[in-house]
């Protein structure tokens, strides 16, 4: 073993070490970078009307068929806090951090979902 | 090609065949994660025989062990000959190139890394399509892929020595006769 150590050339630690820094660094940052990714669309009769990072708090309010509803984006949850419709089902779901809180009375949909993409179906594959 | 040469390829990918049916026996944490005992026998072809020897026993293996376990030409086979023929290229390129700078251990995680890099380039346009499902499996199996390049690399290392001993061993008993 002592041999095979001595054995190692510079350049062969020197990858050592950047492979595995460069990996648990990557592991890091791209676990972070793609839970930022989530986003929160708000759908009005059945169109997504608009799009808001879920990681930046923000209140706003969207005109549906019973009034304004108030939408609040906080610590990456997000919840109505205030509808004017006669069965408060919305309000009363509270925060979600995935998912979607659904106003039929309004019409309206607030959904927190990835970038963008759909979520297609998963497909396993194997390596021989 | 001489015939020795011949031999020495078939014995090597005889070798490696071993080697990749015995690995596919062991039971592994994680499904697609494999610690490449083959790429030992690459390795000690490329150091001693040279990148064409290399090769060449990499294709036999690969084609080979997929055709035993029945997976010729399916999605297994195509991750498995792009991860495999691309990093003894890699690999060779390297040794040919920089002869002294890296040693087995160096080698070997340039194929290991070399190996995933191809096997996630293929299975993203062949099979996944999101990237950001390869993304966030990138550095796990770039991280597990280097362990296990460590671990064939302090093989390698050890095999390659004892191998050259023998040679010199035997042109030493040759000469004296």
């Amino acid at each position: 073993m002592k041999e095979v150590i001595k054995n190692t050339t510079f350049a062969d630690r020197l990858l050592l070490l950047f492979l595995i820094f460069a990996s648990i660094a990557g592991i890091f940052t791209v676990g972070k970078a793609m839970s930022q990714g989530l986003n929160v669309t708000i759908e009005i009769d059945g169109k997504p009307a608009y799009t808001f990072p879920i990681n930046i708090d923000k209140t706003i309010a969207v005109s549906g068929r019973y009034g304004d509803s108030v939408i609040e984006i906080r610590d990456k949850k997000v919840h109505i806090r205030e509808a004017h419709c006669p069965n408060q089902l919305c309000v009363k779901q509270g925060w979600i951090s995935n998912g979607a809180i659904v106003c039929l009375p309004n019409r309206i949909v607030v959904i927190v979902g990835g970038n963008g993409n759909n979520p297609q179906k998963d497909i396993d594959a194997i390596t021989g | 090609m001489q015939l020795q040469d011949k031999y020495r390829v078939a014995l090597l990918s005889a070798y490696a065949l071993a080697l990749h049916g015995f690995e596919s026996l062991l039971p592994t944490p994680i499904p697609w994660v494999r610690l490449g005992l083959a790429n030992i026998i690459t390795l000690v072809a490329l150091v001693l025989y040279g990148f064409r020897t290399a090769m060449m026993v990499t294709l036999i293996r690969v084609i080979l062990a997929s055709i035993f376990t029945g997976t010729f030409l399916g999605p297994a086979f195509i991750l498995s000959f792009g991860g495999g023929v691309f990093s003894t290229a890699a690999m060779g390129l390297v040794f040919i190139s920089s002869r002294n700078i890296f040693g087995p251990l160096g080698l070997s995680l340039i194929g290991a890394f070399f190996h995933n890099i191809a096997q996630l380039t293929l299975a993203y346009f062949l099979f996944i399509q999101r990237i950001e499902a390869i993304l966030i499996i990138s550095p796990i199996i770039l991280l597990l892929g280097t362990l296990t390049g460590v671990a064939n690399g302090i093989v390698s290392d050890i095999l390659i020595k004892n191998l050259l001993k023998k040679t010199e061993e035997k042109i030493q008993n040759v000469v004296q006769e």
